[in-house]
């Protein structure tokens, strides 16, 4: 009785992950068929470029620099053991490019803008705001979803980009204060040995974490039903998901992309 | 006008709508009531084109909705106007915008005629001097005539009012009830107004439709249904405390 209930369990769960892995795969699908060609409100995409961009700014420039800081403590027994002071910049930036800044800078956006656009999509679907559009004629993939879409990717792959160089400044600040490593071997260190591969796997990575939290956000946003409530269960699921499909989709970059 | 031959239409395997067929002529205004989850709200979002139905057809404006285009379907979506049962104002735009927006997206019109049309439609829901105030500043009957304003701003040849008076007092439900009567007199539009006002629906419409269990079981002219025998409807309109006896309705 126990194992059917069980079974019966994980099956239920099986069906439901099912169904929101087909329900984004649908999204993904209709977004790309409007983006070619390109069939989406110019003045959503700059509004949602500068709320999402813009306005994440200050909150990623500081969970950068914190990143970096923490990176050189964590650091600081090994380098000081096997006495690699002058590799602390190539160590620090690669782990920050290839690693650490695309990821953590791609969970704290989905935690500030993906669950933001959920909120803000299922706010409107269970009030009507969707179906009102749909009313005037107005497609809801075109004028709510691709912009988002669009500026999610954008603005992470922005994002990453300064937040790893901010990182790296913190790195340099801390590895000068902690371990006595004067900036310009840091700086040459990390220079001698950071190729553009890094850079491109750091970008393809926050292009990929963007894209995730942009299609997931504005699923659960989209099919979110019971009012209020549901908008709560729309934004966990959300920032569960996106967060379960960074760290899978990181694996997978990294793995393929080297 | 406006078809529905044998809808049906289910969510997650439970039927709202079963077998269910309708006609509503032009210009006419059709009261619609129902106890509550029989199927009136998915209605009304069959003949706006926001459901498909699993099966039956759908004709508005001779378009069948089943068959037609999406540009057609588009087309003729321009020509409804609908208030949503929730309002579904954009919370973000002030009233004059969330009134102007329909035309701000649809057509080419200039800024100021817009705005001209806008305030003009305002008025005639009785909400002029409140152009520039946000949505949530408003009372509950404050908001469905903005939503009414909104949804008659095109000159729609349809206008559906899904619940436009639920959780109104009876004399704002009255109101608002007699400003849908007075835009249908002003536009010749063809209305469809599902409410639980009995009373007032029964004092502005041309003709009823009783829907139950996702049917309609009874759609004739007021004073058909005032006197039909059947079960339902008595039993429907005595909840509705409506006063048969001796009640006149002028």
């Amino acid at each position: 009785m126990g194992l059917k209930l069980s079974l019966i369990q994980v099956g239920h769960l099986i069906l439901l992950i099912s169904e929101q892995i087909g329900g984004a795969a649908i999204l993904l699908g209709q977004i790309f068929k409007r983006l070619i060609p390109p069939r989406f409100d110019a003045l959503e995409f700059r509004k949602c470029l500068f709320s999402m961009g813009y306005k994440s700014l200050s909150i990623m420039i500081a969970t950068a620099f914190v990143v970096g800081v923490i990176l050189v403590i964590q650091s600081f027994v090994f380098v000081e053991r096997y006495g690699m002071r002058s590799q602390l910049g190539w160590g620090a930036g690669f782990v920050i490019i290839r690693e650490l800044g695309p990821v953590l800078l791609a969970l704290m956006f989905s935690g500030r803008v993906g669950a933001f656009t959920t909120a803000e999509l299922g706010t409107m679907t269970v009030t009507e705001q969707v179906d009102g559009l749909r009313c005037l004629a107005i497609d809801p993939i075109s004028f709510l979803v691709v912009p988002r879409f669009l500026a999610m990717i954008i603005s992470l792959a922005s994002l990453t980009l300064i937040g790893n160089a901010v990182a790296l400044v913190s790195a340099s600040i801390m590895g000068e204060i902690m371990m006595d490593v004067d900036s310009h071997t840091f700086w040459s260190s990390l220079f001698s040995m950071l190729t553009a591969g890094d850079i491109f796997l750091s970008v393809t990575k926050s292009v990929l974490f963007g894209a995730i939290i942009a299609v997931n956000s504005c699923y659960f946003g989209l099919s979110t039903t019971g009012g209020a409530p549901g908008v709560g269960i729309a934004v966990n699921r959300t920032v569960v998901s996106s967060a379960v499909a960074v760290f899978v989709v990181d694996f997978f970059s990294t793995f393929v992309l080297g | 006008m406006i078809d529905l031959l044998d809808v049906r239409v289910s969510y997650s395997g439970q039927e709202a709508l079963d077998g269910l067929s309708l006609h509503v002529s032009k210009g006419a205004l059709l009261g619609v009531i129902g106890p509550g989850a029989c199927g009136k709200s998915t209605m009304c979002r069959v003949i706006a084109g926001l459901v498909q139905p699993d099966s039956g057809e759908v004709f508005v404006n001779r378009c069948n909705f089943r068959t037609c285009s999406r540009h057609e379907l588009q087309t003729m979506q321009r020509n409804i106007g609908v208030q949503f049962q929730n309002d579904a104002l954009f919370e973000h735009l002030s009233v004059l915008d969330n009134v102007a927006y329909p035309l701000t997206r649809l057509t080419a019109m200039a800024p100021s005629e817009i705005e001209g049309r806008a305030m003009e439609s305002l008025a005639t829901v009785g909400l002029a001097g409140f152009e520039n105030r946000l949505p949530n500043r408003l009372s509950g009957g404050q908001r469905r005539r903005v939503a009414l304003a909104r949804a008659c701003i095109t000159r729609p040849a349809i206008l559906i009012c899904d619940e436009p008076t639920a959780g109104l007092d009876p004399q704002t439900s009255r109101t608002i009830l007699d400003m849908i009567a007075g835009i249908r007199y002003q536009t010749k539009s063809t209305v469809v107004v599902v409410s639980s006002d009995v009373v007032g629906l029964f004092s502005i419409s041309s003709r009823i439709a009783l829907v139950w269990n996702g049917k309609i079981i009874e759609e004739d002219s007021t004073t058909v249904i005032r006197q039909s025998e059947r079960a339902e409807v008595q039993r429907f309109l005595d909840d509705a405390r409506l006063p048969f006896a001796g009640w006149t309705w002028d």
